[in-house]
């Protein structure tokens, strides 16, 4: 090969080479911010899909040299090397090899720092998993505050994933608060400085540091941020339902008077914000939670309209339609809903279902001018239905109704004080003063009676979770009397919640 | 410089022995590549400076090669010092200069010859005295201390040579002891050579270049494509009784004519006038043109020869 | 400290490897000798192959033996020394520096247990990139020595081909050991730094402990948090303070002055490099029903390594020590216990399990408890419990004859039997460990469980009696010489293979020895057909049909000749496994982390392993070096 071919032939590679880098460089092209130049620019491709999924550091100080390191020199075979690390961190916990563990782990989400999965299950195992294996309670707090501590990390990699600062706030919240050493746990939560730093410690419950996080979380989605692997609707739920629990825990901690009816306001009042956020159904569409009885009001109106402009119509349907029942059929629906038979039960509601008019069927019976407008009213009333029952599914979903109806019920003085007389009753049993115990018990459970009593919440009498609560309370109102060997109270003053409840706790056995 | 030339007969001690020594390369499923050398039968006494001649890849080198155990024989048998070529002990009275210097880099000349003097079990007294000997002899004293990687061809060439001879050989052989050296080099290391052989020490040589042989060597051997194709004295090689040769300086172009006149007018024929040729080329040439024409020929050795 | 597979007694050990050993060395000796006789016979017959291959093993005897010369080899070690330093093998400590350097980011100082950590990373380091050295150097030196054809040279001195094996191996093991040595250093220098810290302590952390009410005098408070830990800190009356021991170190402290003006010094951590020396006893289960088991409960671990015992029931874990004497101990034993908890029910939380310690002696069965002890599982870093055995035990919780009982073919066997029991021995209220306890210098030491519902678990390693402490730095050149030990045989391997296979290949095949060696447990496992799924055939098949390793294969033509092919194929696993090197038990780094003495009987057993590793390759070598040509 002469000279000059050799020349030609360099000269023609750096050539394409040149022209190879032209696309990366396109590709590549960094962002530049607004303020520098005349104008921003998004930068290339690669710049911009960075940003569209929050691929990048959080900043360029934050940029990890070790991580970046260790991601070169595994030589792309960055999964391989991450596999072999998974597999050793799940033989160091099987071997409970803590320290390794943690030092495995630590390696790992430096060699796949964006992998959320990585933080999410390996922060689980720490916190749920690892925490169990210590019989010691202080090291399980320890280990969960480490599950904590890997997710914080975690966030800081990925600033822009909101299903780990949810997860931040899960662990925060829901291990430390419910788990079985939620006491204990709680405790040590409260004094501990280096997880806190200045925070004054009476805002350090779990719960509302949990909500901070399920704040930030929220308003990363509202920046913008995608939402993975959950649905909108519990997401937005686990905020206002942290302020629900503190509440809740307030009572446990003997909290009780202005503070803790303030609390309940708040729950309330941020329940009832998450009630007006619009959140997508499996059918399509959106719907907000609190608008349910708007829907409902207005399918009554138009009854009321309906009725305007056919006076009796709807009467007179329903009529016709009980005159076909079968007469059994008729018998079980006129029997009191407590006095059926089961057979009965069954043969009424499908005897409610048959005798059931809707507003079509009505507009459909008015003649004359009036029609027109009737079929229109029927066919609001049914879109509103729908809408209504649409929520209604939703609602089911996060208990919407109850937690709405317990911060309103707890709010007023007669659940104050019920629940804290049954508290000190709680206490002086603990002490085994029993006379004070009985006294104060005495004393909640005329208090619930007249919560239950009250005209605003005619719902709370059949609630289940209400009436399991007070079954637990009537439980230990009897080990209280069973300990002072007296006899059971006739009438006992919340009889009808036994009536009603007595089957919803398995080991309870109804005094007799 | 004239051959000193000694009485071989006198002393008729086998040095180096072979017979039928043949190898073959055969290549990874062993069928035959090269024949690289043919039943060489060759007899070396003691005392006498040998000289293998021949064109690249005529042999000489994988002969060589045979006689220092570097090879093994695919048949016959090397005797050298009385054993096998490839037992080890018989090293202890043999110096090799390979063909190019492969000493190590790194090494110090100083170093290379007490690592080499070590490699004999020598003292370390012994060693410092010979390597200060030898770095003398061949006049790298000056250099001792300074890294092989440093030295000039010529002086890789000298130290090679040193640690040829620093267990005091009885037998060295030399792979073209003149390459790489300049005409004082070359000079420096004949005179070596016919020192060397002047202490009673016998001389392999092998070497492509006509001059060096000739000018040092008893007995030469001719090797073309793996055969022995002459063997014998050189000066019964090169002895042309029906030839004259004249030579004369002084004279100018006329004086050439007369001479050439003087010829013809006495019935003489002119082969060749002009500057003489070394006749060891000559010979060789004709070696090399005969063997073309005539292929297979060759000489069995063994006998001590001075002939044709 | 976890040993899941302790090493038997030194000479127990060595009579059975040094039958394998024969048996191994003698199988590839035949091997060997079958194959070089074919290749001479294909040439020149099957008589003279026989004449020559005798006269090679007869030559290799006297090269090895008669003519070797120290200053051959010497001169050809230097040689090596000289070519390392060219290769610039320095570079490895330049590459450990840097490590070490990156470590500091990535090695967490608030773990639970710094110190192993560091130590499990210097070691580890070294042990890398010394095997790294290894292979380059062993691999590239012979086939660079024979493509540069300074080999020449040397070969035609009177050199044997041992003295050029045995010369690098020594040359490039002189090196090792050097740049090993330089590693250690900077290693040791590393982990004290890396590990130390300061707390600070003011006045203002601290208060003073009520007791009953009234005021102690003693003062108390946390440190400062460094490194994620807080010691707790008692200072008394007198102005003596105490540091207690967090993340298995403490600190020193000092006060100067008194009262609000006092300021307190705290020292550097200490505690985190120890030696202990541990001597083990033979553990044996007792099951609930007071039956001896040859293992305790497994409370659904996957890990099978310790074994439960049940609570509140007869069932204990029984450690029989020997060799017990005054004058070993005179004070009494101190021992160190790991122990396992599980819960059945969550009990108190807030409360750990009680256990109890006893001592009963082997042949009288006199039993007596010495202590009631807490046990929390992982509390404490380390994860061990002090517990202490006195010499003179003076009014013991309890005191009892309890008879082992054994489930033989014949019957439940008693010990001491009926006839022998003699109760009034435990009519005395105190009792001599070595009169009362220990029988022929044999004593079981008794752990037991006194909580119904609730377990302990251990396995063998997790009660020693901790006789003395030795030097961390000791220990940490022991695990260097581990480290060496491997490198040697690396080195062995490495110039073996490229006396016949070119440099890279050499390097390929030496690294396939190396993980061959790490992962040895497993192909000897794969070999004995211990693993799911079948030999390479069956899996191979498995891989391609993507049939899962439990189901069985159709029985039929095609799947016997799979089976029989693996049987092949195992056989020559297990062949290739017998002779890989053991690398991977040669690690120590988990003694010196875990602050475990390495016992001297475990370092004379690897050296003698690698010997038995590094000669036979260095023999091997050899014939491959002499039957090769070194001019081409």
């Amino acid at each position: 090969m002469t000279f000059r071919a050799a020349f030609f032939r360099k000269i023609a590679l750096l050539v394409v080479i040149a022209i190879l880098l032209l696309p990366l460089f396109w590709l590549g092209q960094p962002s530049t911010s607004p303020a520098r130049g005349a104008r921003g620019s998004p930068g290339g491709i690669l710049a911009q899909l960075r940003d569209r999924f929050g691929l990048s550091e959080a900043e360029l100080g934050e940029i990890d040299p070790t991580s970046e390191a260790m991601r070169l020199t595994t030589l792309g075979l960055r999964g391989v090397a991450a596999n072999i690390l998974w597999t050793k961190a799940d033989i160091y916990k099987m071997k409970k090899d803590w320290t390794n563990l943690s030092a495995t782990l630590e390696q790992l989400v430096k060699l796949e720092p964006h992998f959320i999965s990585v933080w999410r299950f390996q922060a689980w195992n720490l916190s749920y998993n690892v925490s169990a294996e210590f019989d010691d309670y202080r090291k399980r707090y320890e280990w969960v505050i480490r599950g904590i501590e890997f997710l914080k990390r975690g966030v800081r990699y990925n600033e822009r994933e909101p299903k780990l600062l949810w997860d931040v706030g899960w662990f925060i919240a829901q291990k430390i608060g419910r788990a079985d050493e939620w006491k204990q746990f709680r405790r040590l939560f409260k004094q501990d400085d280096d997880f806190h730093g200045p925070r004054p410690i009476e805002e350090r419950d779990n719960w509302l540091v949990g909500k901070e996080w399920f704040a930030r979380g929220e308003e990363l989605v509202e920046q913008g941020a995608t939402l993975r692997g959950i649905s909108p609707l519990l997401f937005f739920s686990d905020r206002p339902m942290c302020q629900m629990n503190y509440s809740e825990f307030l009572a446990k901690d003997g909290i009780f008077g202005e503070r803790a009816k303030q609390s309940w306001q708040r729950a309330l009042e941020e329940w009832l914000q998450y009630g007006d956020r619009e959140f997508p159904t499996y059918e399509g569409g959106t719907v907000r939670l609190n608008d349910k009885e708007r829907f409902d009001q207005r399918a009554e109106e138009i009854w009321a309209e309906l009725d305007k402009l056919a006076p009796g119509l709807r009467k007179k349907i329903q009529d016709e339609k009980r005159s076909r029942l079968r007469p059994e059929e008729r018998l079980a629906l006129d029997t009191p809903p407590e006095a059926r038979t089961p057979d009965q039960q069954a043969l009424a509601f499908e005897a409610q279902r048959k005798v059931h008019v809707t507003h079509r069927e009505v507009a459909q019976r008015i003649t004359g001018r009036h029609r027109q407008q009737a079929l229109k009213l029927a066919e609001e009333a049914e879109k509103a239905l729908e809408m209504s029952s649409k929520i209604d599914q939703q609602r089911t979903i996060v208990n919407f109704e109850y937690w709405r109806m317990r911060a309103q019920f707890e709010q007023t003085p007669q659940a104050i004080e019920a629940r804290e007389y049954i508290y000190l009753g709680d206490e002086a049993f603990r002490a085994a003063d029993l006379t004070r115990a009985k006294q104060y018990y005495d004393l909640g459970l005329k208090k619930w009676r007249e919560l239950l009593d009250l005209p605003e919440f005619p719902q709370l009498k059949r609630d289940g979770n209400t009436g399991r609560e007070l079954i637990d309370v009537i439980r230990n109102y009897q080990r209280i009397l069973d300990a002072r060997d007296e006899p059971w109270p006739k009438p006992f003053i919340l009889q009808d919640i036994i009536d009603l409840h007595k089957d919803s706790v398995p080991d309870f056995k109804p005094p007799s | 410089m004239q051959t000193g030339v000694n009485t071989p007969h006198a002393v008729p001690e086998v040095v180096v022995e072979t017979r039928n020594l043949t190898k073959i390369y055969r290549d990874f499923w062993g069928r035959q590549k090269v024949r690289a050398l043919k039943a060489l039968d060759l007899t070396i006494y003691k005392g006498e400076i040998f000289g293998l001649l021949g064109p690249n890849g005529s042999g000489k080198t994988t002969t060589m090669k045979l006689l220092l155990g570097l090879l093994f024989p695919t048949e016959g048998q090397a005797i050298v010092l009385g054993k096998d070529a490839t037992d080890v002990s018989k090293n202890e009275r043999i110096g090799y200069l390979p063909e190019e210097t492969y000493l190590y880099r790194f090494l110090t000349g100083e170093e290379t010859l007490d690592f080499f003097g070590r490699l004999f079990n020598m003292p370390a007294a012994v060693r410092r005295q010979r390597t200060a000997e030898l770095l003398e002899l061949v006049g790298l004293t000056g250099a001792r201390r300074r890294q092989v990687r440093e030295y000039s061809k010529g002086m890789a060439r000298r130290l090679g040579l040193a640690q040829a001879l620093i267990n005091d050989p009885d037998l060295i052989l030399l792979d073209e002891p003149t390459t790489g050296l300049d005409p004082i080099g070359t000079r420096a290391m004949k005179d070596l050579i016919l020192r060397l052989k002047d202490q009673g020490k016998t001389i392999i040589m092998c070497s492509h270049l006509l001059a060096d042989v000739q000018d040092v060597c008893d007995r030469i051997g001719i090797l073309y494509q793996g055969e022995l194709k002459e063997l014998g004295r050189v000066d019964a090689l090169l002895k042309v009784r029906d030839v004259t040769e004249i030579r004369f300086s002084g004279g100018d172009g006329a004086l050439v004519d007369d001479v050439k006149q003087v010829i013809e007018r006495r019935n003489g024929k002119i082969h060749f006038i002009g500057n003489p040729t070394t006749t060891l080329e000559e010979l060789f040439l004709q070696i090399i043109r005969e063997s073309e024409a005539h292929p297979g020929r060759r000489v069995r050795g063994g006998i001590s020869g001075d002939g044709r | 400290m976890v040993v899941e597979n302790p090493l038997p007694p030194f000479l127990i050990w060595f009579a059975g490897a040094l039958a394998i050993w024969l048996g191994v060395v003698a199988a590839v000796s035949l091997v060997g000798f079958f194959l070089g006789w074919l290749a001479v016979a294909l040439e020149r017959g099957p008589r003279e192959a026989v004449a020559r291959n005798w006269q090679m093993i007869c030559q290799a005897f006297q090269d090895f033996v008669r003519y070797i010369s120290g200053s051959r080899i010497s001169g050809l070690a230097y040689l090596a020394i000289k070519e390392s330093i060219r290769r610039r093998v320095i570079a490895v400590f330049v590459v450990f520096l840097v490590l070490l350097m990156f470590a500091g980011w990535h090695i967490d100082p608030a773990s639970r247990e710094p110190a192993v950590l560091y130590l499990n990373f210097v070691l580890s380091a070294t042990t890398y990139l010394m095997l790294l050295l290894a292979l380059f150097i062993a691999s590239f030196s012979l086939p660079t020595d024979i493509r540069n054809r300074t080999i020449h040279t040397v070969v035609t001195k009177p050199v044997r081909a041992s003295e050029i094996l045995l010369g690098r191996l020594s040359g490039f093991a002189l090196v090792a050991t050097v740049i090993l040595i330089g590693m250690a250093i900077v290693s040791f220098f590393f982990v004290t730094l890396g590990l130390n810290h300061r707390h600070t302590l003011t006045a203002e952390n601290l208060q003073s402990v009520t007791e009953g009410g009234g005021e102690t005098g003693t003062l108390t408070g946390l440190t400062s948090s460094v490194f994620g830990h807080r010691h707790r800190v008692y200072v008394d009356v007198g102005g003596q303070g105490r540091v207690e021991v967090a993340r298995g170190h403490y600190h020193s402290l000092r006060v100067v002055g008194s009262g609000p003006d006092a300021r307190y010094e705290i020292g550097p951590p200490e505690g985190f490099l120890l030696a202990r020396v541990p001597i083990y006893g033979k553990l044996e289960f007792r099951d609930r029903d007071g039956l001896d088991a040859d293992k305790g409960l497994n409370v659904g671990d996957e890990w099978t390594y310790r074994g439960y015992i049940q609570g509140a029931s007869p069932a204990a874990l029984i450690w029989t020590f020997e060799g017990m004497s005054p004058r070993r101990f005179p004070e009494g034993l101190p021992l160190e216990l790991t122990l396992g908890v599980f819960r059945t029910h969550k009990g108190n939380i807030e409360k750990p399990v009680l256990g109890s310690l006893a001592v009963r002696n082997p042949r009288t069965g006199l039993y007596v408890e010495t202590e009631i002890f807490e046990s929390r599982e992982f509390a404490e870093v380390p994860e061990i419990k002090r517990l202490f055995v006195p010499r003179k035990i003076v009014n013991p919780p309890s005191v009892q004859i309890i008879q082992r009982k054994k489930n033989t073919p014949e019957g439940i066997v008693l010990s001491p039997p009926p006839e022998e029991v003699r109760p009034e021995l435990t009519q005395k209220r105190e009792f001599d460990l070595y009169e009362d306890l220990v029988d022929n210098g044999r004593l079981e030491v008794w752990i037991r469980c006194i909580e119904p519902g609730q377990y302990f678990g251990a396995a063998q390693p997790d009660l020693y009696i901790r006789a003395r402490d030795g030097s961390f730095v000791i220990n940490l050149l022991k695990a260097c010489y581990g480290i060496w030990l491997v490198t040697i045989i690396v080195l062995a391997y490495g110039i073996t293979a490229s006396t016949f296979l070119s440099a890279p290949v050499a390097m390929v095949a030496t690294i396939g020895v190396l993980v061959g060696g790490l992962f040895r447990d497993f192909v000897i496992k794969l070999a004995l057909g211990q693993t799911y799924g079948g030999g390479p055939f069956e899996s191979l098949y498995r891989l391609v049909t993507q049939e899962n390793v439990m189901s069985e294969l159709e029985p039929g033509l095609g799947t016997l000749l799979l089976k029989m092919a693996d049987v092949i194929a195992r056989g020559f696993l297990f062949a290739v496994a017998s002779i890989l090197p053991p690398l991977g038990q040669f690690g120590w780094a988990n003694w010196v982390a875990h602050g475990f003495d390495i016992p001297w009987e475990h370092v004379l057993i690897r050296t003698l392993q690698t010997f038995a590793f590094a000669i036979p390759v260095i023999v091997a070598g050899y014939f491959f070096f002499k039957s090769r040509e070194i001019a081409e």
